[in-house]
C-alpha cells in the first residue's frame, strides 16, 4: 500500500481559498465524522473529511424504512438525521481533530435565519475547518433542503449573508432534481461561494409489488451510487466547460477510475459517498489508486489531468 | 471491528432455500459475542451488484478450529450470491458489528422463542447460556419443514425445546406464540430472549404486557447500508418517556433491545 508520505507525484489541489493533501474527499452523510472509519484506515489520508450536516437544533429523521437498494444504486431517506451544530462544537469536532482529518463541516437550516442562526455558533470554531459545505439539496426534509435549488436566488441570499457572518471558504452542494445545476452554480459564486458540490442525490422511489406499498416509508427517497454516476459526471462536465465556480465532483464514484473520470471531466476535487458504505477503505484505496495512475502516465502532478476531457 | 476476508470451508444446502457457510476466522471466533452480526459483501470484487453489503448474525463459532458459520435464507439478490460461494473462496465480510449479548447474572432461567431464520442468533445464545450454567428452554416455529436438520444442531446445545410448524410437517402443528399464551404462566421467572419477524414480535409483546415484570431481550432486525452506525438506515423506535419515542440504530445501538419499549409501527 502506498503511503501518503511516499507518493511520487503531487496529488496537492488548490481550488478558490481551498487547498488540499489530495482531491479525495468524503461526502456529508456517508462518513459521519470520520471515527466509525478510522477504524479501517486513517482518515488523515483523505483531502479532508466533509461532516454530516447539522442542523441548528437536533434532528430525528423520517420514519423507517429509510433506505431501499435499487440496481446498483441506494434510496435514503433519512431525513438528516443529527445531533445538532452544538454536538459537533462541543464533541464531534475534538473527535475529528484528535484523528489528524481536515474538516469541511457540512450544515443545514430550514431557512436563512436557521443558516445563519448556525453560522454565529460555530464562529470560535472556524480556525479548526478547512471550509463550511451549506447543503441546498437534501431531498428529504419538508422544509429547505432541496427547495432551495428550485429558486437559485435563494442560494446567492444565504451564501452571502452566510459570507458576511463567517470568514471562511463556502461551497454550496447543489441538487440536479431541477435541470443543470448552472444557475445554482451562478448564483452560489455571485453569493461568495469557493466551490460548489455536484451532485446530491437524485429522487427517486420504489414499490412492492406484492403489497402495493412504497419500500421507502417516506415514498421519495435519495438515488445515490454508480447508478447516477453518468448523470453526476455530465452535470460536472457542462459546468466545467462555463468555467463559472471549482467543482467538487461526486455522484456514484465507486472506483479510483471513477474519480479520475470526474477529474479530466473538470472536478477540482471529487467526492466519495456511497461506496464507504460498501467498502470502509475505499477513500485510502482511491487515493492510492489515483496516485499509480499518475505514476504509470508519467504525469507529475495531479492538476495536469483535471479537465484533460472538456 | 476489522474489514475482513476468511476462507469458506463449507456451504451447505440446510433445508429448502436453507444454507449454512462455515467461514475460517480467528479474530471473528476470539472476539465475536453472540448476538454481534457479520456485514458479508455479496459480490465479487468490482461488481456494483448488489451494491450494499448483508447483515447476518453469527451462527456458530468453533473456537477450537477457528471456524463460524452463518445460517441464511436465499431471499434475494445479496442471498443468491452467497449461496453459489464454494468452498476453497474467500469471504469478505466486516465483524463483528453490534452489541453482543450478554448474560444475566441474577438470572438462571432462560426462555428462547426464535421464529423462521430468527432462530441463528438464538442458537448461539443458548449455547453461550448453557455453557455458564443457565436453564433455558427453546421454543422455535416455522412454516414448513425447511429448517429439519435444524434440531440435529439444537440437540447439541438444549434437550428442553419445543418446534412448531404452521403446516405440522415438523415438530408440533402451531405456532409458539400461541403456545407461549396459554403456557406463560409456567415462565414467569425466565427471562426471554426472541428473535423473529416483526409480528411474531409484536404478539410476544403483547402477550407479556399481562406480565408485569418479565424481561425481553428482542433482537431486531432492519434493512442497513453500513452496519458501523454511520448511514442512519437501520433505525427503530424505542419508548421514551413520557409517552414519546426516539430513534435507534439497530446496528450499533442494537440489534438487541428491551422488546417492551419497542415500539412496531
Amino acid at each position: 500500500m502506498t503511503d501518503k508520505n511516499t507518493y511520487e507525484t503531487d496529488l496537492s489541489v488548490k481550488f478558490g481559498k481551498i487547498s488540499l493533501k489530495n482531491p479525495v474527499i468524503s461526502c456529508s452523510g456517508t462518513f459521519a465524522g470520520g471515527l466509525q472509519y478510522s477504524r479501517f484506515f486513517d482518515i488523515s489520508k483523505l483531502g479532508a473529511v466533509t461532516t454530516k450536516s447539522f442542523s441548528l437544533k437536533k434532528k430525528d429523521g423520517n420514519p423507517s424504512p429509510r433506505i431501499w437498494e435499487t440496481a446498483s444504486g441506494m434510496l435514503n431517506s433519512i431525513g438528516l438525521q443529527n445531533e445538532g451544530i452544538d454536538f459537533f462544537i462541543s464533541t464531534q469536532l475534538e473527535e475529528i481533530r484528535n484523528l489528524g482529518a481536515e474538516i469541511i463541516l457540512s450544515i443545514f437550516g430550514e431557512s436563512a435565519e436557521e443558516f445563519k442562526k448556525i453560522a454565529l455558533k460555530i464562529k470560535p470554531v472556524l480556525k479548526h475547518l478547512k471550509a463550511i459545505e451549506l447543503n441546498y439539496s437534501c431531498p428529504n426534509v419538508k422544509a429547505g433542503g432541496m427547495a432551495f435549488c428550485g429558486v437559485p436566488e435563494n442560494i446567492r441570499t444565504i451564501t452571502s449573508e452566510i459570507k458576511s457572518i463567517i470568514d471562511i471558504p463556502l461551497i454550496a452542494k447543489l441538487s440536479p432534481n431541477f435541470g443543470p445545476v448552472t444557475e445554482c452554480a451562478i448564483q452560489a459564486k455571485k453569493g461568495g461561494a469557493d466551490a460548489v458540490s455536484v451532485i446530491n442525490t437524485v429522487t427517486g422511489t420504489a414499490f412492492d409489488i406484492d403489497t402495493y406499498k412504497p419500500r421507502l416509508a417516506n415514498i421519495v427517497g435519495g438515488l445515490s451510487g454508480p447508478a447516477i454516476k453518468p448523470a453526476a459526471l455530465l452535470q460536472v462536465y457542462q459546468l466545467a466547460k462555463g468555467k463559472i465556480i471549482p467543482i467538487i465532483g461526486m455522484g456514484g464514484i465507486y472506483s479510483w477510475q471513477d474519480a479520475v473520470e470526474f477529474l479530466i471531466a473538470g472536478a477540482a476535487a471529487v467526492g466519495i459517498g456511497t461506496v464507504n458504505f460498501s467498502q470502509p477503505d475505499a477513500g485510502e484505496k482511491i487515493i492510492a489508486g489515483i496516485s499509480e495512475y499518475l505514476i504509470s502516465k508519467n504525469i507529475n502532478s495531479i492538476n495536469d489531468i483535471i479537465g484533460k476531457a472538456l | 471491528m476489522k474489514l475482513l476476508n476468511g476462507e469458506i470451508l463449507a456451504n451447505k444446502k440446510y433445508g429448502e432455500n436453507l444454507y449454512k457457510l462455515e467461514v475460517f476466522s480467528p479474530y471473528i471466533c476470539r472476539n465475536c459475542l453472540p448476538g454481534q452480526f457479520i456485514n458479508i459483501k455479496c459480490a465479487y470484487e468490482g461488481m456494483l451488484d448488489p451494491l450494499l453489503r448483508r447483515p447476518f448474525s453469527i451462527y456458530e463459532i468453533d473456537k477450537k478450529f477457528n471456524v463460524f458459520s452463518v445460517l441464511y435464507m436465499v431471499k434475494g439478490k445479496g442471498t443468491d450470491f452467497m449461496a453459489r460461494l464454494v468452498k476453497g473462496g474467500m469471504l469478505d465480510f466486516i465483524g463483528p458489528l453490534g452489541i453482543g449479548f450478554k448474560a444475566d447474572e441474577e438470572i438462571k432461567n432462560y426462555l428462547l422463542l426464535g421464529g423462521g431464520i430468527g432462530i441463528a442468533p438464538l442458537s448461539l445464545i443458548a449455547k453461550e447460556l448453557m455453557e455458564t450454567g443457565k436453564n433455558i428452554f427453546f421454543l422455535a416455529g416455522f412454516k414448513d419443514e425447511a429448517f429439519f436438520l435444524w434440531e440435529r444442531d439444537l440437540i447439541k446445545i438444549a434437550r428442553n425445546y419445543k418446534i412448531f410448524t404452521e403446516n405440522g410437517s415438523f415438530g408440533q402443528k402451531g405456532i409458539p406464540s400461541v403456545y407461549l399464551k396459554e403456557n406463560m404462566h409456567l415462565y414467569k421467572n425466565y427471562k426471554l430472549v426472541v428473535c423473529g419477524p416483526k409480528e411474531m414480535l409484536k404478539n410476544i409483546q403483547g402477550i407479556l404486557r399481562d406480565f408485569p415484570g418479565i424481561v425481553a431481550d428482542a433482537l431486531m432486525e432492519e434493512r442497513m447500508a453500513c452496519g458501523i452506525g454511520v448511514c442512519m438506515g437501520c433505525i427503530i423506535k424505542i419508548k421514551k418517556s413520557p409517552g414519546g419515542f426516539e430513534y435507534k440504530k439497530v446496528c450499533t445501538d442494537g440489534p438487541i433491545f428491551n422488546l417492551m419499549e419497542v415500539i412496531f409501527d
